[in-house]
């Protein structure tokens, strides 16, 4: 099945009534490919979580449309429809350990596919297999997962949405707070998800340097509105613009960026370690000379 | 959504004449408005008191689909009480009568007046809501109890954990939203299907919400103790809502009002 996620002139209005309501989102339109990489950023309040909640059917969109494959949410599109198509979206929210509830991981983690309509086996299968997966020993599974310790109860919560198998990924800053060894390991997890399982990913983030060394197209939000498109190469190229729309830089380009106003000519568009290191050592060498 | 129903703890910030006035009037003006209704008894009467409230939320700024939206979650009961009115009560001339009910133009005259007079209590209450930050409510409520204190009664401890309370009415508010919308995603449906089903897909709302509640509680609790917390000193305040010339005036309209009710009741 084709998973083209295609948002259409969409915009959200939270109405809480008030005589100030806000246009979380204006007139987003955007594509995004099957089995992409997708990183959406934008400094706070920018609209990127509400922007991935309409591609779960948990918002809808005020005016405008969006189609994910042949399933198509506009604001007026009936909430009785939407378990079936939530299947293929999986949503792994800001903290998702605050969604855990049941009395043993192994359970909360087969809530998902039980409430899909899996069988009891099957559900305990896809369990086991999901947290082997995120790196949870099995031992664990009969333990509460109020017991376990943050980046764990972390990792059970990813399970619980990977144990749903499904074809789009969403994730809303999945290692926030987390160690760095831990947000190397379930960034990994990511990427094999994506590249084994052909999964689509959406990252919402602000750690840039995940998203240059992950992401084939990156989605710059600004106000509710996306202000730029491209791959990272094309995102990171032009530090000024990236400052004045409040955002970091990857630590290459940073260290570029460094260079370039202590008066070394660097090229901005380095997408790795690699290249800003034969960069610098060709500064150098012209230094020299 | 559910949660937008809810006027409890749902601040309006605005500049209306009403929003500046200090929370301990807005709330004795408040229960003395809720006093006169129980004064009113005939159409004159109603009558001053809902252009009184009109004039109020005139005044206050605030659209009239805010106070149609916080009657709706109280419809059923209102609905509930006034029928058992208009069908148990006794006297006047009977309309209608079957069995034990009967309807008679007195009973449907006191069904209409009771629901006048829940609609007046909702409107003065949601006024109190909507204009009144739920810290400054807590400092009203402080204030006004001050005299207990005489009697030993521990007035600063119960208004700071009434503050307390109502500074989380929001946050868990916006918790209850993430969790179901956490839930949803695993493929729950919330709001639809049989009474079984929908306190089944309670239990995934309230336990998440109950420990992460707890765990608020906890870090406020060690937060406090943290910065020397105890509850025997004597606080000085950020805010103080002084009683001003606008809560006189205010308050001045609502005695007119009410010796007017009394002037006119049968
Ligand atoms: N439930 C809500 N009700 C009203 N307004 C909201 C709600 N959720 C978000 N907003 C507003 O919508 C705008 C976009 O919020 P959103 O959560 O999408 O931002 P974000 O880009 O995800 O930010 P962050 O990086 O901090 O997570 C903000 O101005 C926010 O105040
Ligand atoms: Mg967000």
């Amino acid at each position: 099945m084709d998973n083209t996620i295609k948002i259409d002139h969409l915009s959200h209005l939270y109405d809480d009534g008030s005589n100030n309501p806000v246009y979380a989102l204006k007139d987003v339109t955007l594509t995004i490919k099957d089995n992409s990489y997708v990183s959406i950023i934008g400094h706070t309040g920018s609209g990127k979580s509400t922007l991935v909640q309409h591609i779960n059917a948990l918002l809808k969109p005020t005016t405008g449309e969006l189609s994910v494959g042949d399933f198509k949410i506009e604001p007026k599109t009936s909430n009785k429809n939407l378990k079936k198509f939530r299947q293929h979206v999986g949503m792994v929210f800001q903290f998702p350990e605050k969604q855990l509830f049941e009395e043993t991981v192994i359970k909360d983690i087969m809530f998902g596919p039980l409430n899909y309509g899996k069988s009891e086996s099957v559900a305990e299968q896809l369990a086991l297999e999901a947290m082997d997966l995120v790196g949870l020993d099995s031992k664990l599974a009969e333990k509460s997962p109020f017991d376990l310790s943050g980046g764990q109860k972390r990792r059970v919560a990813m399970a619980g949405v990977l144990a749903m198998q499904p074809e789009i990924l969403i994730l809303d800053e999945p290692t926030a707070g987390l160690d760095p060894k831990s947000h190397r390991e379930i960034m990994d997890l990511i990427y094999r998800m994506h590249i084994d399982r052909q999964m689509t990913i959406i990252l919402v983030t602000h750690q840039m340097d995940d998203v240059v060394q992950y992401s084939d197209q990156v989605v710059v939000m600004d106000h509710g509105e996306v202000v730029k498109v491209g791959n990272s190469t094309e995102i990171f190229n032009d530090p000024q613009w990236l400052i004045q729309h409040q955002l970091a830089l990857p630590s290459n380009a940073e260290f570029a960026y460094r260079l370039s106003q202590a008066g070394y000519q660097v090229p901005g568009n380095l997408d790795n370690i690699w290249q800003l290191a034969k960069a610098i050592i060709e500064v150098g060498e012209v230094d020299h000379e | 959504m559910i949660m937008s129903n809810f006027i409890f703890g749902r601040y309006l910030p605005g500049n209306s004449w009403i929003h500046k006035m200090s929370p301990q009037a807005k709330l004795l003006i408040s229960f003395f408005f809720v006093l006169v209704i129980f004064l009113a008894n005939n159409l004159i009467s109603y009558a001053m008191l809902i252009v009184l409230i009109l004039a109020t939320i005139v005044l206050s700024g605030i659209s009239i689909s805010f106070f149609i939206k916080g009657i709706r979650p109280l419809l059923w009961l209102i609905i509930f009480t006034v029928l058992l009115q208009i069908l148990f009560s006794s006297g006047g001339t009977p309309i209608f009568k079957w069995g034990i009910f009967s309807i008679t133009d007195q009973s449907l005259i006191n069904g209409g007046y009771i629901f006048i007079r829940f609609l007046l209590i909702i409107m003065m209450s949601t006024v109190l809501m909507l204009t009144t930050s739920p810290l400054a409510l807590a400092d009203g409520i402080q204030t006004l109890l001050k005299p207990l204190k005489r009697l030993h009664f521990p007035v600063d401890t119960l208004a700071l954990m009434l503050s307390i309370a109502l500074r989380f009415v929001p946050t868990l508010m916006d918790e209850t939203q993430t969790i179901m919308n956490a839930q949803r995603a695993r493929g729950v449906d919330f709001g639809s299907g049989s009474i079984k089903h929908r306190i089944k897909v309670a239990v995934p709302l309230l336990i998440p919400l109950f420990t992460g509640a707890i765990t608020h509680a906890e870090n406020l609790s060690t937060a406090m103790e943290a910065r020397g917390f105890t509850d025997s000193e004597h606080r000085s305040k950020y805010r103080i809502y002084k009683w001003q010339k606008r809560d006189t005036i205010s308050f001045l309209v609502y005695i007119l009002v009410a010796v007017l009710v009394i002037l006119v009741r049968k």
